[in-house]
């Protein structure tokens, strides 16, 4: 079958000190095709200062709901006791934390380190659990790639000129008030009342 | 510094022919889209598209500026023009061909505006000078896209090596005259307004000779066959029938 | 990633624990919670959004192409910049819509290829032809301004990444709606050439978008069990109404003439009266007869074959390099 390339999670910061924040997937051959593709999905508007893209199948997801399952959390206990001789890797860790309206998903919140996506995640429902989690993601660190610091006069800035892409661009052409619709509704009660101009076959 | 209001017939028609460059570029690129290899690409010609278009717009305005003309000045420029009025080069107005094809033009226009940019950022014209410091920045994206291209498309398989290469012999023919110098620009680099062409070509060279080498694409053998920018194909009269096919349907109303 | 012990219950209608589960999915969609890849859903749900999101996706795709068609036309360059930039968020939103679908366990592959193949369907009103540059701006006006209603509504759905992407998505089409209605305006109180290009647009594009708000509530079997799993908010006839009450004396005020010669405003009722809808033409057109429907499908097929090269010589590269993704391990429970 035809290839559609692998999908990358991407993740976007929108300004230096906010968190990086899933805003969905780009399909690329390599993972930096995956940051111009990410730039060009998702940095065309603005806000964007830094980008990161992850193969999607490399990432650990789990909800709230699959961590009541007693299997995965077997599978969690089992990871934890891995024993720590083992080579240890960075991991970063992401979490929804909120069911109001966005056009975001998971948030960044900090790194581990552990010898296994498993493991990490135990570290990560020790270290980050807060009042409510809703999904959880374990990302290694090593399959992250990053837009390069600096680049944002080129790669994100321009966004900001774009403002034709805005509707306030298109400013002078508001909605009808309530009343004015009204009116003209009311001039249409009966049906063919409309103005002179003949309906042309 | 020479007074920004200062103009000369020369500088107007090299202004003219750097945002005809910029125009007919943009307009190849968004022929593509709804059409493209894959949809993250219509977005990305996309982008590129807009920014072209921009440049051309960037370099149109300063014109009007120049010349004191009306804010209509623009789009009378583009939409009235006839074929032989244009001041591009010959390269930008070749069909967009197959994806290979509008890669490599892409990579080379993208390596000429940057390294131009370069050289007019530091122009004794300051209104150059600060069109060339914004159009430069969007030019480091682009030229980071098109050269990601370059590379994979000649590496990848043998079908789209050939193809690259394909396109390599069809456009190499064309360069020379990116770099060629019209009567009467010599004052214009002796004034350092725009940066001398031979100075232009080396840089160039410098970037898109080390990429061709490491996609192993052969140079063809080609002397420059063109250098008046006033001279163009048949492929001109055609885009600019689609180009102002609407608005000569009421050249006096405002679209 | 689901355990396959899961994947039994979520067909096992029978299985009382299919009605726990099932019982406490619909108390999570009552209290407002999203629906993440992961959770339980059932089987009707997942296989209902694939189709929604889906068909949402590839009308997205192919309807690029009545309004890129005209971008080399477009007669001034703010007009150029402001088309390029339009088709280019077809083209985004088409992107996240197949990445929500992504979401439910079917390839983008798979759904390229069901598009491609005739077997996937795409809103009909992109099987119409565009036959002037007005149409690009009427487009614009009635038919985002249409799909933004449906759109707001599909931002509250219940299963997080359709309604993520429809938030994205919404913040996006704004501009669209208002330059179609800025040109719009603009040309029906313009030349006469404008005022006549505006009025030829509008009258082939009324009914059609208002076709496109789905048939009669009477007609539209699916709708109570969306409403139920929090895919839908309102009925087709009721997002159907706001539109005329919003869009008619806007059309009106401007000049234009809308083609229905029965069209009026019953004050009693507060309610626009229209014309009856042509549904045989609308289902000919849905079934595949329409004028442009051939067309369409051949554009997407030409554009995907001749990408074919690419595509592959892309992945050939990463391979080569060790640089393909999908050699990662996949992580999973």
């Amino acid at each position: 079958m035809d290839t559609q390339w692998p999908r990358f999670e991407v993740f976007k910061q929108d300004a230096p000190n906010q968190p990086y924040q899933n805003v969905g997937t780009v399909h690329a051959s390599d993972g930096e095709m995956a940051l111009l593709n990410a730039r060009d999905v998702y940095g065309r508007r603005p806000n964007c200062h830094s980008l990161w893209v992850a193969p999607e199948r490399a990432i650990l997801k789990v909800t709230a709901e699959e961590l009541g399952n007693a299997q995965i959390q077997q599978k969690i206990a089992e990871a934890r006791m891995l024993a720590s001789s083992e080579l240890l890797q960075n991991y970063y860790v992401f979490q929804k934390v909120s069911q109001k309206r966005t056009m975001t998903f998971v948030n960044y919140v900090g790194g581990v380190q552990a010898a296994s996506p498993r493991q990490a995640l135990a570290l990560a429902l020790d270290r980050f659990s807060q009042a409510e989690v809703w999904v959880w993601w374990i990302c290694p660190a090593e399959v992250v790639a990053a837009s390069e610091p600096g680049v944002e006069d080129s790669w994100f800035a321009p966004a900001l000129e774009k403002v034709y892409r805005q509707q306030s661009y298109y400013g002078k052409v508001t909605r009808k008030r309530r009343d004015e619709r009204l009116q003209i509704a009311q001039q249409m009660s009966q049906p063919q009342a409309q103005t002179k101009n003949e309906v042309s076959k | 510094m020479i007074a920004t209001l200062n103009t000369t017939q020369i500088l107007n028609d090299w202004l003219l022919a750097t945002a005809d460059d910029q125009l007919i570029l943009a307009h190849r690129d968004s022929e593509w889209t709804g059409h493209a290899p894959i949809l993250e690409e219509d977005i990305a010609l996309a982008n590129i598209a807009q920014d072209e278009l921009g440049h051309a717009t960037l370099w149109y305005n300063l014109l009007m500026q120049l010349k004191s003309e009306n804010e209509d000045y623009p789009d009378r420029l583009v939409y009235q023009r006839e074929a032989n009025q244009w001041r591009n080069v010959q390269l930008v107005e070749l069909p967009k061909g197959d994806w290979a094809f509008t890669m490599l033009r892409q990579y080379f226009m993208d390596a000429y505006e940057h390294v131009l940019m370069s050289h007019l950022e530091k122009s004794q014209h300051q209104n150059i000078a600060d069109i060339a410091a914004k159009i430069h920045r969007e030019e480091l994206y682009h030229y980071k896209h098109s050269s990601a291209w370059v590379k994979r498309l000649a590496l990848g398989t043998d079908e789209s090596y050939q193809r690259m290469q394909a396109a390599l012999n069809q456009q190499w023919p064309y360069i020379g005259q990116l770099f060629a110098l019209a009567p009467g620009e010599a004052s214009l680099v002796e004034a350092g307004i725009i940066p001398d062409p031979a100075i232009l070509q080396n840089d160039w060279q410098k970037l898109v000779l080390p990429l061709l080498s490491t996609g192993q694409l052969d140079l063809p053998e080609v002397s420059n066959r063109f250098s008046s920018r006033a001279e163009h194909s048949l492929h001109l009269n055609q885009l600019l029938n689609d180009l102002q096919k609407v608005f000569r349907l009421d050249p006096e109303a405002d679209w | 990633m689901i355990l396959e012990s899961e994947s039994r219950v979520n067909t096992q209608e029978n299985n009382p624990e299919y009605s726990q589960r099932m019982a406490e999915f619909e108390a999570r969609i009552a209290r407002g919670e999203k629906i993440e890849a992961g959770d339980w859903m059932p089987e009707a749900y997942r296989k209902q959004l694939i189709r929604m999101i889906s068909q949402h996706a590839h009308s997205e795709v192919v309807g690029m192409l009545p309004e890129g068609a005209w971008i080399t036309h477009a007669p001034n360059l703010r007009r150029k910049m402001v088309l390029i930039a339009k088709v280019q968020d077809e083209a985004g939103h088409g992107q996240y819509l197949y990445h929500a679908a992504e979401t439910l366990g079917v390839a983008r592959e798979e759904l390229v290829a069901a598009l491609l193949e005739g077997r996937a369907k795409y809103s009909s009103i992109f099987n119409y032809p565009t036959l002037n540059w007005a149409d690009v701006g009427m487009i614009g006006w009635l038919v985002d301004g249409a799909a933004i209603r449906n759109q707001t509504m599909l931002a509250r759905c219940s299963y997080g990444p359709y309604s993520r992407a429809m938030v994205r998505i919404c913040s996006e089409e704004t501009f669209h709606h208002r330059q179609g209605k800025e040109m719009i305006t603009h040309y029906a109180q313009g030349s006469q050439v404008q005022h006549d290009m505006a009025q030829d647009a509008l009258n082939r594009w009324w009914w059609p978008t208002l076709m496109m708000l789905g048939p009669h509530d009477a007609d539209s079997p699916n709708t109570g069990q969306l409403i139920r799993w929090g895919i839908k908010t309102k009925t087709n006839d009721e997002v159907r109404q706001e539109f005329i009450a919003e869009t008619a004396p806007e059309l009106i005020g401007c000049g234009l003439t809308i083609p229905d010669l029965e069209l009026r405003f019953d004050s009693e009722s507060g309610k626009w009266l229209h014309g009856p809808i042509d549904w045989e033409h609308f289902w000919q057109v849905v079934k595949g007869n329409g004028p442009m429907n051939k067309e369409r499908l051949a554009t997407r097929q030409k554009a995907h074959s001749e990408g074919q090269w690419v595509r592959e010589a892309m992945v050939a590269y990463a391979e080569k390099e060790g640089k393909i993704a999908d050699g990662y391990a996949m992580a999973a429970f």
